[in-house]
């Protein structure tokens, strides 16, 4: 037998990981320093208290809103909003993406439509969904939709056609037949693209939500921090902003969270920094 | 007994017939192993394709005392799905065509043959060079193949590992005796693998040589050095016929976009 049992059982990306504390050390400096500065500059008189309100006065806000059950009204609005229009842009843009790349023929069709599409930001695109939809719940999940659309179907699609040739042909001499070809290489081979794809939608999702609630809008986060910004209620809005980021990074942190437990070959393939 | 009968390969490329294989007959015994050499772009890895039946031929045809052979293929690069671990490679070729109990079983039986039984759950990530290789020789051998391809298989490992995987094939193949076909461009890896050296140029066999030497083979022996020597002067005696490069644009995958082949086939 060859002795060559190197087993390299740590993972590149973990073996470069820096252990424990230290590994959060930069992170934190970074926040502390950032919140003393936004301490520092609206203390000091930098920059109006009304502009900028201070880290504790927002603090309390925060906690004022969410014990009188106004803030958790709002975030269970724009969740169900995001929930709907990501659930909705992922069962459109997943199946078009394998259909297109099954079949050149209907790619070739399609693509010029999607393209043009595709370059048309969501939000301009809210007057006409307006016109056509209301100013009810389908408008603010169609923008959603738009926005998650193309990152989910445009890393589909991708993830397929970038498929090692290499490893399909391991399946032909295995005798696969067409179906199983995708269904077993090719599908799997496209995961790791796939879920990217579904990363950056996601944060999309959020962005085009907000803009969505500005118009028209009784109810949501975006909602809120309008309201806020015409009641001159900075205090609000910034507490708005930091739901929407923290609720943002709790989302794709459970998205992470579960890549590393039901599929941990995909984690270092997913993370979006080396995409 | 495996028969080749003029087979020949030619592609198309911007409107230029390139000849892969020029009308190859070749006659395998069952149980036999031969080791084709040839300088890159011979028609070696053509030859093998054509084999494996990842690509058409142009002319001619191949025929097996026994109907379709069942078919093993090692390739240069382990090519493991990344997304399974060594049991699921080692066992892809298996599922939906035995039932579960005996893939297991084959599956453990193929990872004891080549030493990783103890890996059986790690995944491709995790394993060095000689290890993948290892792999990808057990999950052809868990098919239990009557025609076992190797294209250079070991080509891209460090001479130590080479030499335990050359070793580990031949026990292997005494224990089985499939018939194999052995594709690489290192003359010394042919004569301590081969009972027969075929050697190619130009997309033609212009050369055999049987290699009677017992096993296990020692490259130090003077007949084997002796016989090295004789296929070395065979190469550079061809050293005139070029082949021109080749690419395979008849077999366009339907799905993919790209030609599964083209990479392979263009590589000079």
């Amino acid at each position: 037998m060859v002795a060559d049992a190197h087993w390299r059982d740590i993972p590149s990306y973990e073996r470069m990981a820096i252990p424990g504390l230290a590994r959060h050390a930069g992170a934190a400096c970074v926040l502390i320093a950032l919140l003393a500065a936004w301490w520092l500059a609206s203390a000091g008189g930098l920059v109006s208290a009304f502009l900028l309100p201070l880290p504790e006065t927002v603090l309390a806000t925060g906690w004022e809103l969410i014990s009188d059950g106004t803030l958790g009204a709002h975030v269970a609005v724009s969740i169900g909003r995001i929930l709907a229009g990501y659930g909705l842009a992922v069962a459109l843009a997943l199946p078009l993406a394998f259909l297109f790349g099954v079949s050149p023929a209907a790619r070739r069709a399609f693509e010029p439509v999607l393209e043009f599409l595709r370059q048309v930001p969501p939000l301009a695109m809210m007057p006409l969904l307006i016109l056509w939809l209301g100013i009810g719940e389908a408008q603010k999940i169609g923008i959603i939709v738009l926005a998650c659309f193309f990152p989910i179907f445009l890393g589909a699609l991708g993830g397929i056609a970038q498929c090692d040739p290499k490893l399909v042909e391991v399946g032909r001499v295995c005798g696969l037949p067409q179906r199983d070809l995708l269904r077993r290489i090719v599908l799997p081979a496209a995961l790791p693209s796939i879920v990217i794809g579904l990363r950056i939608a996601l944060g999309q999702g959020w962005r085009a939500l907000v803009g969505a609630e500005l118009v028209a809008s009784a109810a949501g986060l975006g909602y809120m921090i309008v309201d806020a910004e015409q009641l001159a209620r900075t205090d609000i809005v910034i507490v708005g902003i930091f739901v929407i980021g923290t609720l943002g990074l709790l989302a794709d942190f459970g998205v992470r969270r579960l890549i590393a437990r039901t599929a941990p070959w995909l984690r270092q393939r997913t993370e979006i920094t080396h995409a | 007994m495996l028969e080749l009968r003029g087979l020949g390969k030619r592609y198309t490329v911007r409107e230029r017939e390139v000849v892969a294989l020029a009308e190859v007959d070749l006659a395998l015994p069952p149980g036999s192993f031969t080791v084709v050499v040839g300088r890159s772009g011979c028609g070696k890895s053509t030859l093998l394709r054509l084999l494996a039946g990842l690509t058409a031929p142009t002319t001619g045809e191949i025929s097996h005392s026994r109907g379709r052979p069942t078919v093993g293929c090692v390739f240069q690069e382990p090519r493991l799905m990344p997304w399974l671990t060594v049991t699921g490679n080692v066992g892809f070729g298996l599922v939906g065509k035995v039932a579960k109990v005996e893939i297991a079983a084959r599956v453990e039986a193929a990872l004891a043959l080549v030493g990783l039984a103890d890996f059986r759950h790690a995944y491709p990530d995790q394993l060095s060079g000689g290890m993948a290789s290892r792999v990808g020789l057990a999950r052809a051998l868990v098919l239990e193949p009557e025609l076992l391809l190797l294209d250079e298989p070991f080509a891209a490992l460090d001479a130590f590992t080479r030499r335990g995987l050359q070793g580990e094939l031949t026990d292997i193949w005494l224990a089985r005796r499939p018939t194999v076909v052995f594709v690489t461009h290192d003359v010394e890896e042919a004569v301590l693998l081969a009972d027969e050296v075929v050697h190619m140029d130009g997309g033609r066999i212009i050369g055999r040589r049987p290699v009677p030497l017992p096993r296990p083979r020692d490259a130090t022996d003077r007949e084997l050095v002796a016989l090295r020597r004789a296929i070395l002067d065979d190469l550079s005696g061809s050293a005139g016929r070029r082949p021109q490069p080749a690419q395979d644009f008849l077999h366009r995958d339907p799905f993919l976009h790209r030609d599964p082949f083209l990479q392979q086939e263009t590589t000079p």
